[in-house]
């Protein structure tokens, strides 16, 4: 049992072609999901009970799954019904990607909207006050002081959820799509070298991982410019 | 709903599997977490290393290349090993339990590890200079002080580990534990129904992710008994 050093100088090569597929679910199924989140946050403090359970009821049930049965359900599971096949969205469920950034997408929103609300509870009341003082609607409340802040308060924790979408872009490789995962995979299956394929992937992961928190840092930093403490 | 039948007894199963992986992974985690707390918090430039090392290398991983690495990995290690006593063994089989159990022990864990190190700097420091004007030893003043203070702070995130424990077992049906996932890949198979197989699954982790909350609940409120108002 040796370390095959010219397997890892070999595979790298191939896996890194999979990283833009890799980024491409992180950044679609990111946005998307983010735009998710924030309307599952506007149906949770809109003060409507119905549209308030609703949303609760979402968040609980894809907080209380597996994203892999998630995805399964999906990619797997939507084309049982000759409905889904019929319609319009069948070109995108038809293919592992789309469903993949499905998956991916309704999984991330609802944790987020959990994260952005966390912000939004931590908003100092007095703010608030301050704004209806001014005579401020409660739309311009929730645009001009409330999203500034909650945004400020909820980026470390959002920083963190932006690293398990990227851990969880990983699954894509089980529903056939060929992600930097999905390479690792193929190669391993054929030269049956686990320990320098995997362990040179996840050293790849990591290094994705350190770079967006470093890019939620500087993101961090640049938001708390006024707010920063002379020295 | 007919599909379903005879197939109740084998979703069953596989969910005591699930329950099995959970509970073992369960004492695994927590052994890693404090382990991963107590090296980082030692006074050993060494240990604080390896502690900071084990949470960035399994929190940047994606869990599915963890499991992945740990069960090819050690099969190939074992079987080396063992080659070396007896060369005609050609290949040892590594249990996909154990090797799925381990490798989602040791990636929450690494959260645990924060979350644990967190809650002992929480412990109040008054508590442990009475503990010492008391006379107790460093080892009473662990047990009866600063135990029964941290696991009341840690109680809260570590319910969210216990989340991502169960939600992980769903990835060991990758290495071909037999557990829900499987069973429902079964099912499809012969009777070609995957939404109404894997809905089944999805509603087997709801129903643990349910259990799994109102228990912490339960015990947050028995931990918080005393403290009424304090907090």
């Amino acid at each position: 049992m040796n370390f095959d050093w010219n397997l890892v100088a070999e595979s790298l090569p191939q896996m890194l072609a999979g990283a833009g597929i890799t980024l491409q679910l992180l950044l679609v199924s990111g946005v998307l999901g983010l735009i998710l989140a924030i309307l599952l946050l506007l149906m949770r403090i809109s003060g409507k009970f119905y549209l308030d359970w609703v949303a609760q009821v979402y968040i609980y049930v894809f907080r209380g799954t597996p994203i892999l049965v998630q995805i399964f359900i999906i990619y797997y599971g939507l084309p049982q019904f000759d409905a889904v096949r019929d319609s319009m969205f069948w070109h995108l469920l038809r293919e592992p990607t789309g469903c993949a950034i499905l998956a991916l997408t309704l999984n991330t929103g609802a944790y987020v909207s959990e994260i952005l609300r966390g912000g939004v509870l931590g908003v100092d009341k007095g703010v608030l006050e301050a704004g209806s003082a001014l005579g401020m609607s409660a739309r311009q409340k929730f645009i001009y002081l409330t999203a500034p802040l909650a945004t400020r308060l909820a980026l470390p924790a959002y920083s963190n959820d932006v690293i398990s979408l990227l851990k969880s872009t990983a699954l894509a490789s089980t529903i056939t799509i060929a992600d930097m995962t999905g390479i690792a995979r193929t190669i391993v299956a054929d030269t049956y070298a686990p320990y320098e394929v995997f362990l040179s992937l996840a050293i790849v992961y990591m290094i994705f991982t350190l770079g967006i928190q470093k890019l939620f840092a500087r993101i961090e930093k640049y938001l708390g410019r006024y707010t920063r403490r002379e020295e | 709903m007919e599909v379903l039948n005879g197939w109740w007894d084998d979703y069953f199963w596989g969910a005591v599997i699930v329950a099995e992986v959970f509970i073992t992974s369960l004492f695994l985690m927590i052994l890693f977490g404090l382990l991963g707390a107590g090296a980082k918090l030692s006074e050993n430039r060494i240990a604080q290393k390896i502690g900071g090392a084990y949470t960035v290398i399994f929190r940047g991983t994606p869990e599915i290349l963890v499991i992945l690495l740990l069960y090819f990995g050690s099969a190939i290690a074992l079987t080396a090993i063992v080659q070396v006593f007896n060369p005609d063994v050609k290949f040892v089989d590594v249990p996909p339990f154990w090797a799925g159990t381990i490798a989602i022990a040791l990636i929450v864990g690494s959260y645990a590890t924060e979350t644990f190190r967190g809650a002992f700097l929480g412990v109040n420091p008054g508590s442990i200079e009475a503990a010492r004007a008391l006379g107790m030893s460093p080892l009473q003043t662990f047990i009866f002080i600063r135990i029964p203070e941290m696991w009341r702070l840690a109680l809260p995130p570590f319910g969210n580990h216990l989340l991502s424990l169960i939600k992980d077992t769903a990835l060991i049906s990758i290495i071909g534990l037999n557990e829900t996932m499987f069973v429902a890949k079964q099912a499809i198979t012969v009777t070609g129904k995957p939404f109404t197989m894997y809905i089944v699954v999805g509603l087997i982790y709801l129903g643990f992710s349910t259990i799994i909350t109102l228990s912490v609940m339960g015990i947050e409120k028995y931990g918080n008994r005393t403290t009424v108002g304090a907090r």
